[in-house]
């Protein structure tokens, strides 16, 4: 029992990271219906560009530095939803009235360009980089599980930025805009929205949200790789088709769900199943729910 | 901003390509041509450049490098300069039998490469049909040589030592329950089985019904240390790779599972052994021990030798950084293939592979020689301990 208590703390952590890859991915989808599949690599591009900048002001290799990975963060935030707001803009904007399978190819060619450009950038290359800050092991026990300080911060700090984003999206004009060119993008032109910004917005917050976990992950794990994209990109769309693409909830809930039924999986069954099951639960859900938990009507043009 | 900086990757892409083929050339059609001008001997070197194995797979590449300009200095084999064709095998099955496929067709008299045994295992059957010696400087998976056949050897002696050894410096400890975990590649489950088997036979205990496999891509071992508590483990032996291994230590350390606050011992295997462990693992990294062929802990920070002194400044002058604890391996095993083919006065690859059979020298890595089925003879083990930072022999060595 109290493995499984475990287990289930050790998923929402693990989810953390998924919910906010995965919000990305939804937020794009659910505004062009397009599957960004060079979302994972917004994440790998800012998990180095924050190396960088961490190993230029860091003050030796020491543990915690909370402030500097701070404004790192925030800096690092930015950046991201910067080089995403790029991608659209010189990438899928020019691409708008192609159908929606090239878009998805042009991803697919994207991703390509970001994880080979990181391999060939003077610095960076393609071996494991180690990160200048790691999270310092302190921290409390809960049930016979020792979870750290970093653990439970990241957790807040990646509830707070999914709230945020909620919040954006539901409750304010930006976000009704956003919701008015998710329904009828001509309509919305109609009423004077003006869609290219909203979509160039939509792209840099999906970038900044990870760029926020690259930083997380950085500084936690403590080393990164051009290739990290690929699998938190997996597991992050996974998680957003769980919970229903599209639905900003839906992302949260869709990532909380599958750290939690990876780690179950692992401590019942094995970490060789860990994938298996999660997966499982994946096909199970999409044959009884085909939208997901929260989604609402999709599911068609894929 | 951004916008040039994709022109800039891509100009720099082209750049890098550009002077990679340029070193490669220069370095075994330069000197070498003013000693004879006969045909080049074209040794194919497949080693991971790319992924999460490439630091391994470039300083192994380097030292053969090396090994080969120092040959070519001195009049190449019989007269023909070495000529080092690498491939990048991505540590990877697929794009490793590409790799072999494209030096075959390219005629390569022998292939002297291979660091991940799963990248190396699929290219055993093509390089046999070409009947070319296979000299593999660091896969040592145990499976590697019991597919019979007679082209292939390792300079880096097989896997099975390393679970042997982890199992004596279990029972050593007094250990009785223990928790084993490979990344599910060739090499890490093979070894992983080995020991299960050897710490079985001693008497003691795999827990958790087995030996646990964990992707290669995966980061976030929570789920697993989990697993460790409720198993009450009081040894732990990981049998993948050194970045999976730097970030199973911290996680270990942050649950006081291992370290000041910990009970139990972490034990790599010799894929695990490098700098970027320790550096990635940091304080976690102490008191953290590991497995791997006395001749190979020689290398980098422990037990140098005069001649591996001069080796790393060597190395050290050529590339602008250290050499790995494989990088002598490489230098062997060129080493190895060019005294096999003076000893037999011939080039010709049936020729080598019967030179290689029954050579004997002295390398960088010790007493090289091989068995019928291609294995480095007289293999000892050494076990490691990370103290300050730093791989130190653990005393007292357990005894097998």
């Amino acid at each position: 029992m109290s493995l499984l208590l475990n287990e289930i703390g050790n998923g929402i952590f693990l989810g953390a990271f998924f919910g906010l890859v995965a919000l990305g991915y939804s937020m794009v989808y659910g505004i062009l219906r397009l599957i960004n599949f060079a979302h994972g690599d917004f994440y790998m591009v800012a998990a180095f560009v924050s190396y960088t900048i961490l190993g230029a002001v860091a003050v030796g290799n020491s543990h915690g530095q909370w402030l500097t990975v701070l404004w790192v963060g925030v800096v690092v935030m930015v950046i991201t939803g910067g080089l995403a707001m790029l991608a659209n803009q010189l990438v899928y904007r020019p691409m708008r009235r192609a159908a929606i399978l090239s878009l998805m190819i042009a991803a697919i060619g994207l991703s390509q360009v970001l994880e080979n450009g990181v391999l060939v950038t003077p610095q960076w290359g393609a071996t494991y980089l180690v990160f200048p800050v790691t999270t310092p092991p302190s921290g409390f026990n809960l049930g016979s599980n020792h979870y750290t300080w970093a653990q439970l911060i990241i957790v807040l700090v990646s509830g707070l930025l999914a709230l945020g984003v909620y919040f954006l999206v539901g409750r304010t004009l930006l976000g009704k805009a956003m919701r008015a060119v998710s329904e009828d993008r001509i309509a919305a032109v109609l009423m004077g929205i003006n869609v290219d910004l909203v979509i160039a917005i939509v792209f840099f917050i999906g970038g900044a949200l990870a760029g926020a976990a690259a930083v997380m992950t950085g500084v936690y794990y403590g080393q990164i790789n051009y290739l990290m994209g690929f699998t938190v990109g997996l597991e992050a769309f996974t998680a957003a088709v769980l919970g229903g693409i599209g639905n900003i909830g839906g992302a949260v809930l869709g990532g909380l769900i599958l750290g939690i039924v990876q780690s179950i999986g692992t401590g019942i069954f094995g970490a060789e199943w860990a994938i298996v099951v999660a997966f499982g639960a994946l096909v199970l859900m999409l044959w009884f729910r085909p939208t997901g938990l929260l989604g609402e009507r999709v599911a068609r043009r894929m | 901003m951004i916008k040039t900086n994709f022109k800039a990757r891509v100009l720099t892409s082209g750049l890098l390509v550009a002077t990679m083929l340029t070193v490669v050339a220069g370095a075994a059609s330069g000197p070498a041509s003013a000693a004879k001008k006969l045909s080049p001997y074209l040794v194919g070197v497949p080693m991971p450049m790319t992924g999460a194995e490439a630091q391994a797979g470039t300083q192994i590449f380097n030292a053969e490098l090396m090994a080969a300009q120092q040959v070519n200095k001195h009049g190449g084999v019989l007269g023909h300069p070495i000529k080092l064709l690498e491939q990048d095998d991505a540590c990877d099955a697929g794009t490793a039998v590409n790799a072999a496929n494209k030096l075959v067709s390219e005629n390569v008299q022998a292939i002297v490469g291979g660091y991940c045994s799963g990248a190396t295992l699929p290219v055993e059957p093509i390089i046999a049909r070409a009947g070319i010696p296979y000299v593999m400087p660091a896969a040592n998976s145990p499976e590697l040589t019991t597919g019979g056949y007679k082209n292939v050897f390792l300079i880096d002696p097989s896997g099975s030592g390393d679970g042997a050894e982890a199992a004596a410096f279990f029972k050593q400890q007094g250990i009785k329950k223990v928790f084993i975990i490979d990344d599910q590649s060739s090499f890490g489950v093979a070894i992983a089985n080995a020991a299960a088997q050897d710490i079985t036979k001693d008497g003691g205990t795999v827990v958790a019904g087995g030996v646990q496999s964990i992707p290669a891509t995966s980061n976030d071992f929570s789920a697993v240390i989990s697993q460790i508590k409720s198993s009450g483990a009081t040894g732990i032996y990981w049998s993948g790779y050194f970045s999976q291994a730097a970030q199973f230590a911290t996680q270990l350390n942050a649950a006081n599972v291992i370290g000041p606050n910990g009970t139990a011992k972490f034990v790599v295997a010799d894929g695990s052994v490098d700098a970027t462990y320790i550096s990635g693992a940091g304080q976690a990294a102490n008191g953290t021990y590991a497995t791997i062929a006395a001749l190979a802990s020689g290398v980098g920070n422990v037990l140098n030798s005069r001649a591996d002194h001069l080796f790393n400044a060597a190395y050290h002058k050529q590339f602008k950084s250290a050499p790995g604890p494989y990088s002598t391996f490489g230098y062997d095993a060129i080493t190895a293939l060019v005294l096999a083919a003076r000893h037999v006065h011939s080039i010709k690859p049936a020729r080598v592979i019967a030179g290689l059979r029954t050579l004997h020298f002295n390398g960088l890595t010790g007493k090289v020689s091989f068995d019928k089925t291609g294995n480095r003879l007289g293999a000892v083990m050494d076990l490691l301990e990370v103290v300050n930072g730093q791989y130190t022999l653990a005393k007292p060595q357990p005894k097998l």
